[in-house]
């Protein structure tokens, strides 16, 4: 799948090899560029329903805004971040709200939350919002960034120097998140900016990815696949082998190559589409 | 092995596994245990193994060792026991059991917990715990201080300005149209580096189209910069400064 501005992406998600139900959610919209995943908890279906909510939430006030640019930002403006980031963290901040106001009118739904990753490319700049533990990487040149800090319990132990890496990973306090949407009635998003360059990849992903793989796997799966949605299909099945215990969601956003994405037009110029 | 876990009021702040080598406890940073307390001595107890038995031995420290409630110069301990330090708490566990003590009491988990239920920790649970991690992190590692102001000041190279105050989230160094620092120089990178702003409000540059280097060190990974590093990439040398 491809669009006009050289952005190329792939997705997928699986329930795992363990878990009954997949309480992960992805949305797309490919005319904004814009790519939100999510990662529901809560008893029942209510996970579903949270991701879901948290999803298509964040994908309509996003489209909201395209029609009407004057769209309200929910929750104000932050200094030192474009417009484009901050109706992300505004959409980021409505799906808070969606989410919480359904949990406390449902007493089936009580308790439900969610993670949120969203990225918005804008030519060369991206735009990220995030909450909890689902996370966005970059591979550039072959190097594996981690663009996102995870909201846990552990992560902010490590972050204080209170606990090593090493400690962190054998912890069993792994899924403690510190912020979550649906919790409160208001989040605190935290936002970035970053530059796209040509054969970037953007990689968004649920924890059952991170948990199961290195990020040498996970640069390894990515650089070596054709197309993005190749590279998705690839870490989701390594994931599942490597055990697949929890939800396994990816979305895999390239910036073509200029050489590729002109090929790939003159392509479809002989084949008349 | 057994493990300390080392808690304040509700929140968990450290852990730590005795095993061969013993841990000791106090105020000065060498310790295995360090607790940043005036209540608490420099090198206050240690823990360790004796024939298969965990013990701990109070060094004459000023305000004393409590086991369980009773004032201890050298006792055995077992898992469950708690060790009174000044304020601070500190659990003896059996490694395999050292989350437990930190769910009891307010985590919200499902009738039938699966270890790897995600969990949200509770509103009150959550202000706490940030609010120990704050002080903690605070006489830990002093924050840079957030009223100075980061500058890239050019000291060498074609650039549009020659001084930068970086406010943005991002700042990009090339030739693009979103760039901050455009170089003028004709075959001059798009992109040659980036600089992050992250939450702990400290600056990272990172390789673009160039890699970077910080004092002659080539940023293969994103690098903290520090007020008087001298940054050179695509032909331009840049000092890193926190003005007041």
């Amino acid at each position: 799948m491809s669009d006009s501005a050289g952005i190329e992406y792939g997705t997928r998600s699986d329930t795992g090899r363990v878990r009954e139900n997949n309480e992960d959610s992805s949305c797309i919209a490919p005319e904004l560029n814009l790519f939100v995943l999510s990662d529901g908890m809560g008893g029942q279906a209510s996970g579903e329903i949270a991701s879901r909510l948290t999803t298509e939430t964040v994908v309509a006030h996003c489209r909201d805004a395209e029609q009407n640019p004057a769209l309200p930002l929910i929750g104000g403006r932050l200094e030192g971040i474009s417009d484009a980031t901050n109706r992300l963290v505004s959409a980021v901040r409505l799906a808070n709200r969606v989410v919480h106001k359904a949990a406390k009118r449902d007493a089936a739904q009580a308790g439900m939350g969610a993670t949120v990753v969203a990225v918005v490319v804008n030519g060369e700049r991206v735009s990220l919002a995030h909450v909890g533990d689902s996370r966005a990487y970059r591979l550039r040149n072959g190097e594996l960034e981690r663009l996102t800090q995870d909201h846990s319990f552990i992560a902010e132990q490590v972050r204080h120097g209170l606990m090593t890496e090493q400690d962190a990973a054998n912890s069993n306090l792994q899924n403690v998140l510190l912020r979550a949407l649906g919790a409160e009635a208001e989040v605190e998003v935290e936002a970035g900016e970053e530059v796209l360059m040509e054969g970037d990849t953007i990689l968004l992903c649920s924890d059952g990815l991170t948990h199961e793989l290195s990020d040498a796997q996970i640069a390894g799966a990515l650089g070596d696949a054709d197309d993005p949605q190749e590279a998705a299909d690839r870490l989701v099945d390594l994931a599942n082998e490597a055990g697949g215990e929890d939800n396994i969601t990816v979305i895999v956003v390239r910036s073509a190559p200029r050489l590729v994405g002109t090929i790939s037009k003159i392509g479809k110029w002989f084949r008349g589409s | 092995m057994p493990k300390l876990v080392l808690k304040f009021q509700n929140s968990v702040l450290k852990e730590a596994a005795v095993g061969e080598r013993e841990v000791s406890i106090g105020r000065s940073p060498d310790n295995g245990l360090v607790i940043d307390n005036p209540a608490v001595s420099h090198y206050h107890a240690r823990v360790f193994n004796e024939e298969g038995r965990l013990m701990i031995e109070d060094f004459g420290s000023m305000n004393g060792t409590f086991v369980n409630g009773q004032r201890v110069k050298m006792v055995a301990l077992k898992p469950g026991d708690s060790v009174e330090i000044g304020k601070h708490t500190i659990l003896v566990a059996d490694s395999r059991e050292t989350g437990d003590p930190f769910f009891k009491g307010g985590v919200p988990r499902p009738a039938a917990p699966k270890i790897n239920e995600t969990v949200m920790l509770d509103t009150k649970e959550r202000r706490e715990f940030l609010q120990k991690v704050a002080a903690v992190g605070e006489s830990a590692q002093p924050a840079p201080a957030r009223v100075k102001v980061a500058t890239l000041v050019v000291k060498n190279g074609k650039t549009n300005q020659k001084e930068y105050t970086l406010s943005d989230k991002l700042t990009v160094i090339g030739r693009s149209a979103m760039a901050t620092v455009k170089l003028k120089a004709w075959f001059a990178p798009k992109v040659a580096a980036q600089i992050n702003r992250r939450e702990d409000n400290c600056y990272y540059i990172g390789a673009a189209e160039k890699v970077p280097t910080i004092n002659g060190q080539p940023v293969i990974h994103p690098a903290k910069l520090s007020s008087g590093d001298i940054i050179e990439v695509a032909g331009i040398q840049l000092e890193f400064v926190y003005r007041d």
